[in-house]
């Protein structure tokens, strides 16, 4: 009998040893790799981007590790809902609507939204466009803004899965004008200077922040996210992920 | 959950509306098609000859290019293909600039107003008519041989006897496959949303991605997708009646 007792000890203090040693908590990260240069996939399967770096960065900085998987776009805000993700980054921008149903960072990322047009198509704003379609990525921040221009039922606004769908189309002349951040937008207008792409920021187009999600309520890791966005900002790491990937030095960042 | 929110629907009602007019157009439209190309190409599955040298021209130039065909059109992805054509295969014939068949400003008026609902219409109706192929082959295969033989002895010509002995009679016999790849045609216009065509899918993701609600919106279409399998079925099955009034126990 008291052999069995030290038995039970042994093992008890061994496994208690053990996850004392284990590494440091995994958070799992859900992100839309089709968001050039925020996240995309390289030929070598691997998930590179803005967000991609800047999240290993906030995560060194507060002893965490992370683990990204590729989460398509349409269901991104279900996935960290039902838990099959405890983060998600991927461009996301952040608005009273989906307050309601996630909890935010701080703004990690300024941007606006841009209309792309055609090299026939020259407009001043979004109302301007009387005739012809426009595409949007479902349920994006584009689709918002083409739908408080045109309606949310018009069949004027040609929705798609992602990014690229929606340029292609735009690219095939399947629409006149594709609206969408920034960041992608232009980026894409560059790498193709033969189309003579025409970039517009109709003047409703308010500043807007990206923000990472995490589900609603989880104020904890959404504190340790932002406590590792200021470390990282204030060593300079933020402004050298910018530059990296933007080319120039980061806009400040709103508290 | 909190509850069934109706005004996610509400909201958007028209563009369900809109969404189940198009899909019932796409269907309609697909059907008819795809029954015919299916007709054609069943009945080039089985052309045959004795003699040569139409024996090898209707082997080679017939019966094979239909077989690489329906074996291309069933083996790849109907996703793939509605892609496919709306990415790669139309511009390459619809295009404002380099379309093989129509170019200018008619290309690109073409290409916005219905380029999504060509490409799928285009893709579903080769699609269907790959597998409604086959339907027509089994459905002239199962009668008696000697149909065609006593059509063709009372002086009917190959053709004559297709059109007023055999496929009468085998239409009737296709009906129920028929009927099954009918409503999968309707299901599978659900995959046009993919391209941003404007149907009944799409009204559904559209009103998830705009209100992360996934229940309103996909129960909904789920259930207006069945009314309409249900009224396809119902069909399908007054036809099957019409066609055995002359049966015994009906």
């Amino acid at each position: 009998m008291p052999f069995k007792k030290l038995l039970w000890a042994v093992c008890a203090a061994a496994a208690l040893t053990a996850s004392a040693g284990v590494s440091a908590e995994e958070y799992v990260v859900g992100t839309g790799a089709t968001y050039r240069p925020f996240e995309y996939e390289t030929p070598q399967k691997e998930l590179v981007g803005f967000d991609v770096d800047l999240m290993r960065a906030i995560a060194k900085a507060e002893g965490f590790d992370v683990k990204f998987i590729n989460t398509p776009w349409e269901g991104i805000f279900a996935t960290v809902d039902k838990g099959d993700r405890d983060i998600i980054m991927s461009g996301i921008t952040i608005t009273d609507k989906r307050r309601e149903a996630v909890d935010f960072s701080k703004p990690y990322f300024l941007a606006h939204q841009l209309i792309l047009t055609d090299k026939n198509t020259k407009i001043e704003k979004l109302a301007d466009l009387k005739k012809g379609n426009v595409a949007v990525v479902s349920g994006s921040a584009g689709d918002v803004a083409a739908s408080e221009a045109f309606g949310k039922a018009s069949t004027r606004i040609r929705r798609f899965d992602n990014t690229p769908l929606a340029l292609e189309e735009l690219n095939q002349g399947g629409v006149v004008a594709a609206i969408g951040d920034v960041g992608v937008l232009a980026f894409y207008a560059r790498n193709n200077p033969d189309k003579h792409f025409n970039m517009t920021r109709d003047p409703n187009f308010k500043e807007q922040y990206f923000g990472i999600a995490v589900k609603k309520g989880n104020k904890a890791l959404a504190e340790k996210i932002n406590a590792g966005l200021d470390k990282v900002v204030k060593s300079g790491e933020y402004n050298k992920i910018y530059q990296k990937w933007f080319g120039t030095d980061a806009p400040k960042l709103p508290d | 959950m909190g509850g069934f929110r109706y005004e996610v629907i509400t909201e958007y009602w028209p563009l369900f509306m809109e969404g189940a007019k198009m899909t019932i157009q796409i269907t309609i439209i697909c059907v008819v098609l795809g029954v015919i190309l299916g007709m054609a190409l069943g009945m080039a599955r089985l052309a045959d000859a004795r003699h040569a040298p139409w024996r090898q021209i209707l082997k080679y130039c017939v019966r094979w290019p239909v077989t690489v065909y329906v074996s291309f059109f069933r083996g790849t992805p109907l996703f793939v293909q509605i892609l496919l054509m709306q990415f790669a295969i139309l511009p390459f014939f619809i295009h404002p600039t380099e379309g093989l068949l129509i170019s200018g400003d008619l290309a690109r008026e073409i290409r916005s107003t219905y380029g999504a609902m060509l490409a799928g219409i285009i893709a579903i109706t080769l699609n269907a008519g790959a597998y409604l192929s086959e339907v027509f082959r089994a459905g002239i295969q199962s009668l008696d041989k000697g149909q065609m033989e006593a059509a063709r002895s009372v002086g009917m010509t190959y053709w004559q006897a297709m059109f007023h002995i055999i496929l009468p009679q085998a239409f009737r016999r296709m009906l129920p496959p028929l009927g099954n790849n009918a409503i999968a045609i309707l299901k599978d216009s659900s995959l046009v949303s993919a391209i941003g065509l404007a149907e009944l899918a799409y009204a559904a993701r559209t009103v998830a991605g705009a209100s992360a609600r996934y229940w309103e919106p996909y129960i909904t279409i789920s259930l207006m997708y069945w009314v309409m399998t249900l009224a396809l079925a119902y069909l399908v099955k007054k036809m099957e009646e019409h066609l055995g009034k002359g049966d015994d126990n009906r």
